[in-house]
């Protein structure tokens, strides 16, 4: 096998969407001086491991457990910045807060409404079975976008908002017409793929942890292709690397170009 | 061709339905164009005696000629310096591993266990971790060996070729300078992740001190080529895949 064939092996034969990637600026010190060379460097290392749109989504760049609602703010418009300089490429979603349910909501409504994001982010200020991100689901509904809940199961412990798998669920059940994309495949594991079994309003993403053997392979199993979403979490991540948690799965080619593509084009209601 | 410092084979607890068996392993990673496999023994860490997990990796040496025995010794058994003594005199071994963490115990007494290895011109491993600690069975965890007390092995022992296995891209990144000036200290590429994570690094003048390792069973070995291939030319990738492993353990 020559270098070249093993580099072309390593790459999709088709498009790829990435529905979980975060601006440069929000990990690590890149030099950036503006939201569009955060943008223009991010889709250069991104098309090296032949990712061609990405869903983006800032957590500001202090990336602060919990944030205010002008944190919040000026991470949308960092990446609302992103997506006009690069609008083909990125699909941005808006960061809010479950602490504060009213100045998100109205986020939303800013965002999404009036800025056409495609999705709303949930990060780690509220579990998911907070009673704040009741009002979140009702906008993203109304909204008809999708919601991305990070979730992980440490055995070394959660942080105190940090949803688990099991919450996740519960907020599934709670809102029957959302659609959930949980974050963290290999974050939250075996036990996470069961606890979101027969919740069909539900996805994981691929990303999260370690390019452990046999996860992709266990989810497609489990929850079917259809729920099993390409998903980075880059720059903390490596495009390629958890691209080829799917690429070099035992599941048929078809299965992969579902999840690397068809799924997120699905979720977030999208024409090639 | 295509030399892994870091595969294993043998059970390991966390991982379901993948197969981990020497074949299965053998075939995982020439299917990606691997022709020279460095193979521990995965069941070496839970073993009260890992000395007694080390013929799967002899045997396998026997049946394939592209695979070197990495057997694990534990410098807190009696019994090591026999073990020492064999891998020695194995044909194929070029390098040992020792498993701190698992092992429980401390790298500052294993210094003589370093005098003989350099003595007898073999590398070893120490590796630092096998999964992610936040992802170990609540009932087993086990912490990472501290990168800072490999790097200290590594100025007590000069002449020894030493490789920081598991090591992630931040402890990497926090060790460069380190690793780049130390002359007979290594580090594998099996848990640096990030975007560019392995471009950085070869930017931080280390690229002639890493040395590919795929970590398979327990990860995937697409994954683990990706992560240097995607980012870097011919040049700078057949350093760390092959040249530098070449270069050290006399592949």
């Amino acid at each position: 096998m020559t270098l070249a064939s093993l580099r072309q092996k390593l790459l999709p034969d088709g498009p790829v969407l990435d529905i979980h990637v975060h601006p440069l600026n929000c990990f690590g010190s890149y030099g950036l001086s503006s939201p569009v060379e955060d943008a223009e460097r991010l889709i250069a290392i991104a098309c090296r491991s032949g990712v061609t749109r990405m869903c983006v989504f800032s957590l500001h760049e202090t990336t602060p457990y919990e944030p205010t609602p002008d944190q919040c703010r000026f991470a949308n418009d960092y990446v609302l910045r992103m997506r006009d300089a690069q609008p083909d490429a990125i699909l941005p979603f808006c960061y809010v807060t479950p602490a504060f349910p009213d100045d998100a909501v109205a986020e939303i409504e800013r965002c999404v409404g009036g800025q056409s994001m495609a999705g709303v982010k949930l990060w780690v200020a509220r579990r998911a079975t907070d009673p704040g991100l009741d009002p979140i689901m009702e906008a993203a509904v109304s909204l008809d976008v999708p919601v991305l809940q990070h979730a992980w199961l440490k055995s070394t412990g959660n942080l105190p908002g940090e949803s688990t798998p099991y919450d996740v669920a519960d907020l599934a059940r709670r809102h029957p017409r959302a659609r959930i994309i949980m974050a963290h495949l290999n974050g939250v594991g075996h036990r996470g793929i069961e606890a979101i079994a027969d919740v069909p309003n539900v996805v994981v993403d691929t990303s999260g942890g370690d390019p452990e053997s046999g996860m992709v392979e266990a989810a497609v199993n489990r929850l079917g292709a259809h729920r099993v979403v390409y998903g980075s979490d880059a720059p903390i991540r490596h495009f390629g690397v958890t691209m080829n948690k799917v690429l070099g799965a035992e599941i048929p080619d078809a299965d992969k170009r579902v999840v690397l593509w068809d799924n997120a084009l699905q979720i977030l209601k999208l024409r090639e | 061709m295509i030399i892994d410092v870091n595969a294993w084979t043998g059970p390991w607890p966390a991982l379901v339905n993948v197969p981990c068996d020497v074949a299965s392993v053998r075939s995982s990673l020439s299917e990606y164009g691997v022709e020279r496999i460095f193979m521990a023994p995965l069941a070496a860490a839970w073993s009260a005696n890992p000395h007694l997990c080390n013929p799967v990796v002899y045997e396998a040496a026997e049946e394939h000629d592209d695979i070197s025995p990495v057997p694990v010794i534990d410098p807190t058994l009696s019994t090591w310096p026999a073990e020492l003594e064999k891998a020695a005199g194995h044909r194929a071994v070029r390098m040992i591993k020792l498993l701190p963490g698992y092992g429980g115990y401390d790298l500052a007494g294993a210094d003589e266990l370093f005098k003989e290895v350099g003595r007898l011109n073999l590398a070893v491993m120490v590796q630092i971790r096998v999964d992610d600690p936040r992802r170990h069975h609540p009932l087993a965890m086990v912490p990472d060996v501290p990168a800072g007390d490999v790097v200290e092995a590594a100025k007590r022992h000069p002449n020894l070729k030493l490789v920081m296995g598991g090591a992630s891209a931040a402890t990497l990144r926090e060790f460069a300078a380190q690793v780049r000036d130390l002359p007979g200290l290594y580090a594998g590429t099996s848990q640096v992740d990030g975007v560019d994570s392995v471009k950085m690094l070869v930017d931080a003048g280390i690229g002639g001190k890493l040395l590919f390792g795929s970590h398979a069973p327990v990860f995937m070995p697409a994954a683990a080529m990706a992560r240097v291939l995607n980012d870097l030319p011919d040049d700078a990738a057949v350093r760390i895949m092959k040249d530098n492993a070449a270069g050290l353990l006399r592949a």
